[in-house]
């Protein structure tokens, strides 16, 4: 059997580079969204470990529920993405300036 | 199997919310060019909810659907305020989007944003939490965008899809962390496996505290975690502005209930010290950079921040005075500004955005009753007595005091004086400048007299806010 | 000394392919490849995720995910095309920031998430009850938690909306009448009457 931690310490490394990309990304909105997907990767791997040495399926279910809002984010997040192109010729994250901040 | 027959009862406002926004959608799919029907039909749903939730408000509370919904009094009074407010804003939204081609899917999607909102309100599961949160967030990143053709738009709506998103990564691993350590889902059963556990194990749920929080505070806009709202607001269609910047600040504290007060009262003292930390910040960086903005809609949404810092206040106190005080500040926050993005509504016309503050100039010989209604908002955001403000920041500060941290108060006093500067300027520009435009403003009637209900409220309530501190001590059993 | 068993040394397999090729999705300047490392990073977790008893996400993992969403986040990248020259700045130049992020958040995670910390240490503090995980899934799926059930419906249902509202736009050589801006026109905008005077006729 697999130390439970081991889980945890790929679940964490998964949602750091994720977080990572985030700050570090100064190219397009696309990568952005991956980032996002990583994250949400790292959750899901952290539920089913605990799920599966806490013996209990509620951890299972909750994955299950990312899985499908995380479709559904995906979906937005890709139509936003193609509407930015539309207005825009680009999806530069540095080139996002037209409200300061 | 131990399968309960759920009470279908204490979800009735939901599943009318539901089968109406349904109604909506078929209505705007088979009658094209029937923007009043849709409109008059959102309404209803809107009213019809609120009215079902004031049916229902009793003292009773009980869980259901396997203890993923709960029925109490906090829920039916945020439920109440929320269906309201957000019919407030489809009032002011309506010539808005139809002079500017914004498809009915704003009332569409606004009210599946509403059901989101009403879900996380009742919800009792970090699950329910979190559905109700994406339920909440995804309709409203898609509003942002609905003016297709403006870049600004879209723009924003992108920063707010990125940083939401983000921000359920990060609750959503803290939540991962919460059910490691505790072994459910369901939040008083959380609350007691705390309770059983060892010392020693707290410094993980301490480490998971802080994504929570980090995740709280990017919902509601709590500096540091507030760099999306002055864009998103500045971006967005101001009839857009209005909805997001109002509703959803309920629906985000009575998240922050859920999780703090009833799932982790056990580690109250780490929780109060990390909510000092935002309050703080949020406090000294709405009101010291909203000083400097020349556009309306920008010093809002730095105002807004600052009034989240104020809000964290009774919230950090930790007693059900407290809480009852941070609800108080919601309610009346919400209203004051869905009340003031309203104004800006209200003036701008068909190719011309009242935005900045030069707009504003000699509002009081343009409209005389519009800048007497202006002014009643902003003093009541700044705080002046007679207006309802005033109660709610006395409120907060009370709590604050009642638990030790006068430095606390005053700090959040002094800093209250600073903000009341650039709510004034704006008072003396609608009253003593020259009008840029001199020419008398038409609004329609039915958005005239909602501003007018709207900002009487403030002062009404600021005279007598007996009955809505009530409630609000009601709702948490005092 | 026991030797290393097998399943850690599959399960060090799946978690150095996922976390190398995660690297490789921020890290990579096409993002064509950014999916494709995204992909594998995915394949390798469902492998990790069948090692945990989680048969029926992992299968739906490679399945939904990788098959469905990520297929939809290359058309889109193929859709819009993106200069690759504007991108070609040193990822280099961010290395170390980037490193340093890493390092002190798993830092700080390696610290916080220690196995004393949790109740049932580092071995299983219970069993996952006996039967196919299919079926154990659909039981309380559709009992216990029928009600998120129905919610994450109504969530779909909202991005389905949500997506084809903002995306989908009007046929642009569609000819259709307008009625609202014929009703609004004005008699100025369409005739204009010159006072023309009468000419008279000169013999």
């Amino acid at each position: 059997m697999i130390p439970f931690t081991h889980y945890l310490v790929v679940a964490a490394l998964l949602f750091a580079i994720g977080l990572a990309g985030i700050i570090l990304n100064r190219r397009n909105v696309i990568l952005l969204l991956m980032c996002v997907e990583l994250m949400l990767l790292a959750v899901n791997t952290n539920f089913i470990a605990f799920s599966n040495y806490l013996g209990d399926m509620a951890g299972q279910v909750f994955v299950f529920f990312i899985l499908t809002v995380a479709a559904a984010e995906a979906a937005i997040g890709l139509a936003l993405v193609t509407l930015l192109f539309r207005n825009r010729g680009d999806i530069d994250v540095e080139k996002m300036n037209l409200l300061k901040g | 199997m131990n399968f309960q027959f759920p009470h279908f009862s204490a979800a009735l406002p939901e599943i009318f919310l539901l089968s109406m926004t349904c109604l909506v959608l078929l209505t705007e799919l088979f009658m094209k060019y029937s923007r009043s029907v849709v409109y008059v039909l959102s309404q209803v749903a809107l009213l019809g909810t609120a009215i079902l939730f004031i049916l229902g408000f009793n003292n009773i509370s009980y869980t259901t659907f396997n203890g993923h919904l709960i029925f109490d009094a906090l829920g039916s009074l945020l439920g109440i305020f929320i269906c309201i407010i957000a019919c407030i804003a489809f009032i002011y939204a309506k010539h808005y989007t139809r002079d500017r081609n914004i498809p009915n899917e704003y009332y569409i999607l606004g009210l599946f944003s509403t059901l989101g909102m009403l879900v996380m309100v009742t919800a009792q599961s970090f699950l329910m939490i979190y559905l109700g949160l994406e339920l909440l967030s995804l309709p409203l990143y898609a509003m942002v965008a609905l003016q297709k053709d403006s870049p600004t738009a879209t723009e924003a709506a992108m920063k707010y899809f990125v940083m939401g998103a983000i921000a359920s990564g990060m609750l959503l691993y803290g939540l991962s962390l919460l059910y490691g350590v505790s072994g459910s889902l369901n939040l008083p059963a959380v609350a007691s496996a705390i309770t059983t556990m060892p010392e020693k194990q707290h410094l993980v749920l301490v480490f998971a505290l802080v994504f929570v929080i980090a995740g709280l505070g990017f919902k509601l806009a709590a500096a540091p975690f507030h760099m999306w709202a002055p864009d998103v607001y500045t971006g967005a269609p101001t009839a857009v502005t209005a909805f997001l910047a109002s509703a959803p600040k309920i629906a985000a504290l009575g998240m922050a209930f859920r999780l703090l007060i009833t799932a982790l009262p056990q580690i109250v003292s780490q929780w109060h010290e990390l909510l000092i930390i935002l309050s703080v910040l949020s406090i000294t960086i709405g009101n010291v950079i909203a000083i400097a903005q020349s556009n309306l809609k920008r010093m809002l949404a730095y105002s807004a921040i600052a009034h989240i810092g104020y809000m964290l206040l009774g919230l950090l106190s930790g007693n059900a005075q407290g809480y009852s005080a941070a609800l108080f500040y919601i309610l009346v926050y919400s209203i004051m500004s869905v009340g003031g993005f309203g104004m800006i509504v209200l003036l701008s016309r068909r190719g011309f955005e009242a935005e900045n503050i030069e707009d504003f100039k000699g509002l009081n010989s343009r409209n005389p009753w519009l800048a007497f209604m202006m002014m009643l908002l902003m003093l009541s955001m700044a705080g002046v007595p007679p207006t309802v403000g005033f109660f709610a920041k006395l409120l907060v500060l009370k709590a604050v005091v009642q638990t030790q941290m006068v430095w606390l108060a005053v700090f959040a006093v002094l800093l209250a004086i600073v903000g009341a500067f650039y709510y004034l300027r704006v008072i003396k520009t609608m009253y003593f400048d020259a009008p840029g435009d001199p020419t008398p403003i038409a609004c329609a009637s039915d958005t005239r007299l909602m501003i007018s209900i709207n900002s009487l409220a403030l002062l009404v309530l600021g005279i007598f806010p007996g009955a809505l501190l009530e409630v609000c001590r009601v709702a948490f059993g005092l | 000394m026991n030797p290393i068993p097998i399943s850690m040394l599959i399960f060090y397999l799946f978690a150095g392919i996922a976390v190398l090729s995660a690297i490789m999705v921020i890290a990579s300047n096409n993002p064509v490849r950014g999916v494709l490392f995204l992909v594998v990073t995915f394949i390798a977790s469902s492998g990790m995720w069948m090692m945990a008893q989680a048969e029926f996400l992992s299968l739906i993992l490679v399945l939904v995910y990788v098959g469905a969403v990520m297929t939809l986040f290359l058309f889109v990248v193929m859709m819009i095309n993106i200069e690759l020259t504007s991108q070609k700045r040193k990822f280099s130049y961010y290395l170390p920031f980037g490193a340093g992020i890493i390092l002190l958040l798993v830092l700080m995670m390696l610290i916080a998430l220690h196995p004393q910390y949790f109740s049932f240490g580092s071995m299983p503090s219970g069993v996952l009850p006996k039967g196919a995980n299919t079926e154990l899934l659909g039981k309380v799926l559709y009992t216990n938690y029928a009600y998120p059930f129905i919610v994450a419906g109504v969530l779909l249902l909202t991005a389905i909306i949500a997506a084809i509202s903002l995306v989908h736009r009007r046929p642009r050589d569609c000819k259709s009448q307008q009625v609202t801006e014929q009703i609004k026109t004005r008699r100025e905008l369409r005739v204009r009457i010159v006072n023309l005077p009468s000419e008279k006729k000169e013999d």
